[in-house]
């Protein structure tokens, strides 16, 4: 009976765990298998193979049986996931279904969700800037959370090496709050967008209007042909995931690169109920699975342990992995887990027309989507009534003008032959939201899933300083229209959500200083050292950038050293 | 199909009733044909088909049916009722027996007037919107008329054109 038990053990036993095939998680899983280690990537969905499992990708509008549009049905099964832009005929495949993975809104919190192998990574807007200094040194100036156990020096290099691996479109714009990265040629600007760019220079000193810089094979290099992509078609209907593999995921680049090695082992249906901490050994010795179908647990074991399960869901399993050492969760001795959870501020935009550049109009489609303004305020000191600031999408466009307002042949041929309208300038915020204590998850203590697995409390709020933000915003972007002579300038200020972001990040922070912090500068659990955590969960802070190419950085950087404390026997 | 959807027949087919499947709501074969030429009059056969041809009808119908609460869905169905008992009260016949001259005739008498809730404006508006979508998303116009590309493959940021 022994001998069974320690064969299974040995059948299921790895260099290497990572919870999670996301963005994050299938950049362990690449690096770990390319070192060597043999790799476990567990996965609570199903598997969405590259190409082959993305039905809708070739579809013409007039191929939906709604064009597009959700039905009444789906609406209303679904309240929460219908808020998302992305939740159409064409994606929602994609997406976690209210009532397929429910959880508790202690507040209100629009938990957005992709439950298959390759996660959000296959549905995710493709923003990828870098950090500086002025947001890893945010919380040490401006005084919350803690500070940043790292800065931009420790994580250059690696944002070099996944930019070159996943292929990033961008102009180098040599600004100090933005850092320049290993790009492929930026998408360019349209007329009117290089027109106000133009507009932004001249009448303000530390305001920029740049090219989004986008995870886009604007020109694709022999790495990202080895991976089998190909250049970005223009399509821009990227949710469906791409035939091309024009933008990065981890469908189209790290899994089947991680694959290829020989070393991974990817199992989809795998719901990781939690970590496991052996009291006898001292240390983390593997997971604890329940296979989505069958229910039947299963236990896997491996030196290291990754945790790349989506921000919130990492926060979930280490609060669910409870031991006689660590009985609030693993790693939890400040009890600080669950708690500093951050998202960003997209509650505003606004809207204009402007009559001039009628010469022009655009032909084909922008995958990156236009312009991008970086965080002007309180960069360099403190300057506003709120803490820190916001960054900026900013887009022009045209539309045809279509006069539907006549019946017959009058209609018919307005239709058809509609003329340009005039171009349409708008602009969204992405504001950094204050870590607080007050905003966390923790564990429902009665409410269950059908895996075993308690569900999510989110409390998670808005607070006055994104509201003082929120009416700057709204006020410099007004001027700044105003100042290019825009016209019919409309602000648009939602009361949505948070969590409709789906930038949630926090609550496993990292720090210097195991009492008030989880992870160490390697993303590393200080209590437990075979423990990463490498996603969303571990973010200090959340400045305005796109987070996911960071995610990116960490993760490697975080397996470097994990491979290397393996090998010096630090961690066995 | 309806602009380019397949639309399956219903396998439970009685006569006279409408030949689609519809799950909410119950349409005659005979309040289909009315629909038909009420969006063909709205965006007529030219030197292009019109809406009867690339099945407009059925692609609002469609979207009734699954996109609409069930008070408007009801309302659709009265007010389609109405607007053919105007046929019969100015003409005396069915809309659908009309000459086209008397279907444009009535067909603009009520696009002149204003939203409201009854029910003859609300099976107006949603008619409406619903077809001029149907038309511009049909299969036959993305293909010919404005050509939707599925690779556009390029982006021209300064693509000249005719100034207003």
């Amino acid at each position: 009976m022994a001998n069974i038990n320690l064969d299974a053990a040995k059948a299921n036993s790895y260099d290497v765990i990572v919870i999670g095939s996301g963005i994050s998680g299938g950049w362990a899983a690449k690096e770990f298998t390319e070192k060597g280690m043999k790799t476990l990537v567990l996965e609570r969905g199903r598997d969405v193979q590259h190409i082959k499992d993305y039905p809708t990708t070739n579809k013409y509008p007039y191929e939906f049986e709604h064009r597009n549009e959700l039905t009444l049905a789906i609406k209303k099964e679904n309240p929460i996931v219908s808020k998302c832009y992305a939740f159409r005929e064409d994606a929602m495949h994609f997406m976690v279904k209210d009532k397929e993975h429910p959880y508790v809104q202690e507040k209100p919190f629009d938990w957005i969700r992709g439950y298959q192998v390759g996660g959000k990574s296959l549905l995710w807007a493709r923003q990828t800037q870098r950090w500086s200094d002025f947001d890893f040194e945010g919380p040490a100036r401006d005084d919350f959370a803690v500070d940043w156990p790292i800065r931009y020096k420790d994580i250059a290099p690696w944002y070099s090496y996944v930019e070159k691996f996943a292929g990033i479109a961008g102009n180098k714009d040599g600004l100090s709050e933005l850092p320049d990265g290993e790009f492929l040629p930026g998408f360019p600007l349209n007329a009117v967008e290089d027109y106000f760019k133009g507009v932004i220079k001249s009448k303000y000193a530390n305001r920029h209007v740049i090219s989004a810089r986008c995870a886009h094979l604007s020109k694709p290099n022999q790495i990202h042909l080895d991976q089998g992509r190909a250049k970005c078609q223009n399509r821009t209907l990227c949710q469906r995931g791409c035939p091309f593999g024009g933008y990065f995921s981890s469908n189209a680049s790290t899994l089947p690169w991680a694959a290829k090695t020989g070393n991974l082992t990817l199992r989809p249906f795998s719901v990781v109920q939690s970590v496991i901490y052996d009291d006898a050994k001292g240390k983390v010795t593997g997971v604890r699975v329940m296979d989505a179908n069958t229910k039947s647990v299963t236990e896997y074991y491996a030196k290291v342990v990754f945790i790349n399960a989506g921000a919130l869901n990492s926060n979930l399993i280490l609060l669910n992995s409870t031991s006689k050492r660590f009985p609030n969760g693993l790693g939890n001795d400040n009890s600080l887990l669950g708690k500093y959870v951050a998202f960003h501020n997209y509650s505003a935009r606004i809207s204009a027309e402007y009559d001039g550049l009628a010469q022009f109009a655009t032909d084909g489609r922008n995958p990156a989507g236009g312009g991008y303004i970086p965080r002007f305020r309180n960069i360099f000191k403190q300057e506003t009534n709120f803490k820190r600031g916001y960054a900026a999408g900013f887009g022009a466009s045209r539309y045809m003008d279509r006069d539907r307002s006549g019946t017959g042949e009058t209609l018919k041929d307005s239709l058809l032959n509609a003329k340009l309208g005039p171009w349409i300038v708008s602009s969204h915020m992405m504001g950094e939201t204050i870590p607080k204590e007050s905003n966390f998850v923790s564990l429902s203590n009665n409410k269950k899933d059908e895996w075993g697995v308690p569900l999510l409390n989110i409390s998670v709020e808005y607070d006055e300083n994104d509201v003082l933000m929120k009416a700057d915003y709204i006020e410099q972007l007004t001027e700044m229209f105003t100042e290019a002579g825009f016209k019919k300038i409309t602000p648009n200020i939602n009361s949505q959500s948070p969590g409709l972001d789906i930038h949630e990040m926090g609550g496993v922070r990292m720090g210097s200083d195991p009492k008030t912090s989880l992870l160490n500068k390697w993303n590393q659990l200080h209590t437990c050292p075979n423990v990463f955590v490498t996603d969303g969960a571990c973010m200090t802070s959340t400045s305005t950038q796109n987070p996911s190419l960071t995610y990116m950085a960490l993760t490697a950087r975080a397996v470097d050293y994990a491979f290397k404390m393996i090998n010096q026997g630090k961690i066995a | 199909m309806a602009g380019g959807l397949a639309l399956l027949p219903s396998c439970l087919r009685q006569e006279g009733k409408s030949t689609i499947q519809l799950k909410n709501i119950s349409i005659s074969l005979k309040q289909e044909n009315i629909l038909a030429e009420i969006v063909e009059t709205l965006i007529p056969k030219t030197d292009t088909p019109g809406a009867k041809e690339l099945k407009i009808h059925l692609f609002v119908l469609k979207m009734l049916d699954d996109c609409y609460e069930e008070k408007e869905q009801e309302q659709f169905v009265k007010g389609l009722d109405q607007f053919n008992e105007q046929a019969h009260s100015r003409f005396s016949k069915s809309f659908e027996q009309l000459t086209v001259s008397q279907q444009r005739e009535l067909l603009s008498a009520q696009n002149l007037i204003a939203d409201s809730s009854a029910d003859l404006a609300v099976f107006y508006k949603i008619m409406k919107e619903r077809a001029i979508d149907g038309y511009l998303n049909s299969q036959y116009v993305m293909t010919n008329l404005i050509i939707w590309e599925l690779v556009p493959g390029r982006y021209n940021g300064y693509f000249p054109v005719k100034s207003a």
